[in-house]
């Protein structure tokens, strides 16, 4: 097993306010790790850090390790662009640019110059929504407002659009908590089918969508790291009493 | 019980008092609008005679077939003194010349355009429209008491019985007046217009957005977008805020003592007029960008950031876009603002006499609210109806401004 992604004493602060404590957590390649925890936890402020983008938020301080296939990513010589390229991020909200379903896919791939051709983007756009799951029901509309799918589509085309650069790393923070069960069902059953390609890492509220999409789960708890391990472990039988109790409904 | 009754009671109260300041503020609009009109739209017309005029070429001293140039040189005062001799024959010299003075005493320059005009008339009578003088056409539009004694009126009773018998020959006509659109300030209100006036405000404007509008949208997106939050951006924000409600005049002694004094721009120009309006609309831009600016959701920076976008890409590709609508509405409030200032121009001295439509932005130039300014300072009554024609030009061109900001934004405003 490969790790695509390791973080080492990683902490984070918001000016004196300390977010994450000491974290050190690896993330396997090809695989869906789930970030469980209650609100406030830390683990959309972690998962920002692992495509710094931390960096905009001027008091936000990050101390430690992250790397990418073994880089560091907070070094000098990694620009932070080209880390995005690898490494896209699904939010919690959709956000489609309010421009058609078509420029929102080719957007990532124009500024980073993958192609001038007009066929290789069309190329680029088909297979990204196919990836998505979305091309076919948009295949005939793709110079509408991408602002004017549905809710669940409008996440589809967030991840078409992140797939588009050929990341590395999908991350997803909490990608269904505005949907409804039926897209919820679609984007789960995408994530599944995305992981062959890409390594995913997801923030969830919810404890059945963590069971039923990932193959590792950590859990984290006012910034700390409390446990992790593979999901079906977490679930069923975790080490540590807080853990038990959030996945039992006990708090959080 | 009571308490829902009486609560109900301060709703109706508040809905009377709402409808009460509605209608208040319509009825003052209405009033201000009736009053310029009734008073202003004359000024759009002119009164004319019809006369007719025989051309005779010796009195011209022209010859057969004369050149443009030769018409031009020639003078018509042989010619006009022999017309109206002959027309008024009854008439002593004395009343002759009365009845001259009910013609705007430029009529020759008419005479001479319209033979320019129509050189196969040479030799030839033909009925001509000469304008009357501005005391007639005051007369002809009803803006005369004839009432007041004889001394005390501009046109005595002998020429008003010629007015009346010309009124009676149907002689008399209200005719569109398009030198007032045409032609610059004048000395005399029959042949005054505001072109010059309409050329110093569209130059001054052109140079104010020119300079403003990029200058406030850089401005804003780096305070905005790139400048850390700190001590020094709240200054200039703070700054910024009070520059707007600087009086206009204080941007007028600044043009004066840096633009022209220091610096040596030439005086009463449309570029030092442009540049000192900038200053004004400055401020009102940029507060309107940045709001606007703060308006565009995070999220959509966030989306364009996390493809990888630089911050400039994220700026120019999403966030100005969506922040376009609300700029381009306070650019057209700063805008508006600025074509109705006075105040700054008078102390750069763009208030003067000027008779030459402006061709560019270095020519002296007065702006259409100087000129209004300057025509009501005079007493001619024939000024005070090109005063309100003035101003309701202005007040369409407003109009105008605003249609055209309130397309653009419809243009660029996005369904979300």
């Amino acid at each position: 097993m490969v790790n695509a992604i390791n973080t080492k004493n990683l902490n984070v602060y918001y000016g004196d306010q300390q977010a994450i404590h000491n974290i050190s957590l690896d993330f396997l390649k090809n695989k869906v790790t789930a970030l469980i925890g209650p609100s406030g936890c830390g683990k959309s402020t972690f998962l920002r850090c692992l495509n710094r983008m931390n960096d905009v938020i001027d008091i936000c301080r990050v101390e430690g390790n992250i790397s990418l296939n073994g880089m560091d990513i907070y070094s000098k010589e990694i620009e932070v662009e080209h880390l995005r390229e690898k490494i896209g991020m699904v939010f919690q909200k959709p956000n489609p640019f309010p421009k058609s379903i078509y420029d929102n896919v080719a957007y990532g791939p124009r500024i980073h110059g993958f192609t001038d051709k007009k066929e290789e983007m069309d190329l680029i756009v088909e297979t990204s929504l196919k990836k998505a799951g979305l091309f076919e029901e948009v295949k005939d509309r793709l110079e509408d407002m991408g602002t004017s799918l549905s809710g669940g589509q409008q996440q589809r085309l967030c991840i078409a659009r992140a797939i588009a650069i050929k990341p590395e790393v999908i991350l997803m923070d909490e990608p269904c908590s505005a949907l409804d069960p039926i897209a919820t069902s679609i984007i789960e059953e995408l994530i599944t089918d995305l992981k062959k390609s890409y390594t995913i890492i997801i923030v969830t509220h919810s404890m059945q969508q963590a069971a039923r999409v990932s193959d590792k789960t950590a859990f984290f708890h006012l910034g700390n790291l409390i446990e992790e391990g593979d999901t079906s472990k977490i679930f069923t039988k975790p080490d540590h009493q807080k853990t038990n109790d959030y996945i039992t409904g006990r708090f959080g | 019980m009571t308490n829902l009754a009486k609560r109900k009671k301060a709703e109706l109260r508040f809905r009377f008092y709402g409808i009460f300041s509605v209608f208040l503020s319509l009825l003052f609009v209405a009033i201000l609008i009736f009053n310029i009109c009734s008073s202003g739209i004359g000024g759009f017309y002119k009164t004319i005679f019809l006369t007719s005029i025989h051309f005779d070429q010796k009195l011209l001293n022209l010859e057969d077939n004369a050149s443009e140039e030769q018409i031009r040189n020639a003078s018509f005062r042989k010619l006009i003194k022999n017309n109206f001799d002959e027309s008024f024959k009854d008439y002593s010299k004395d009343e002759i010349k009365q009845i001259k003075k009910l013609f705007y005493r430029k009529i020759d320059i008419e005479l001479k355009n319209f033979l320019i005009n129509n050189p196969e008339f040479l030799n030839k009578t033909t009925k001509v429209e000469l304008t009357a003088s501005t005391h007639i056409d005051q007369i002809h539009k009803g803006n005369f008491d004839r009432t007041v004694q004889e001394k005390h009126r501009k046109v005595n009773n002998f020429q008003l019985e010629i007015y009346d018998k010309f009124v009676e020959d149907q002689k008399v006509k209200k005719v569109w007046n398009s030198t007032y659109f045409t032609s610059g300030d004048s000395r005399d209100p029959e042949s005054a217009g505001v072109a010059s006036s309409v050329m110093g405000s569209v130059f001054t404007i052109l140079i104010c957005f020119l300079l403003s509008f990029p200058i406030a949208i850089f401005a804003s997106i780096y305070l905005q977008e790139f400048a850390k939050a700190g001590k020094i951006t709240d200054l200039i924000e703070i700054n910024i805020n009070n520059l707007a409600a600087v009086p206009s005049i204080i941007f007028g002694l600044l043009g004066l003592g840096i633009l022209l004094n220091f610096f040596g721009l030439p005086r009463s120009t449309a570029l030092v007029g442009g540049i000192v309006l900038s200053f004004m609309t400055l401020p009102t831009i940029i507060v309107a960008c940045r709001s606007s600016l703060r308006a565009v959701p995070p999220s959509i920076r966030e989306a364009a950031l996390a493809l990888g976008a630089t911050k400039n890409q994220v700026v120019f590709h999403h966030v100005l876009p969506l922040a376009m609508p609300g700029t381009l509405t306070g650019t057209i409030i700063g805008l508006a603002r600025a074509i109705g200032e006075t105040a700054p121009l008078l102390m750069i001295g763009m208030v003067a006499f000027i008779m030459d439509i402006p061709s560019n932005p270095l020519e002296p130039a007065v702006g259409m609210p100087a000129q209004i300014y300057l025509w009501s300072e005079s007493s001619e009554r024939g000024f005070i109806e090109k005063t309100s024609s003035a101003i309701i030009l202005l007040l369409m061109f407003l109009i105008v401004v605003n249609f055209v900001s309130v397309y653009f934004r419809k243009k660029y405003e996005k369904k979300w």
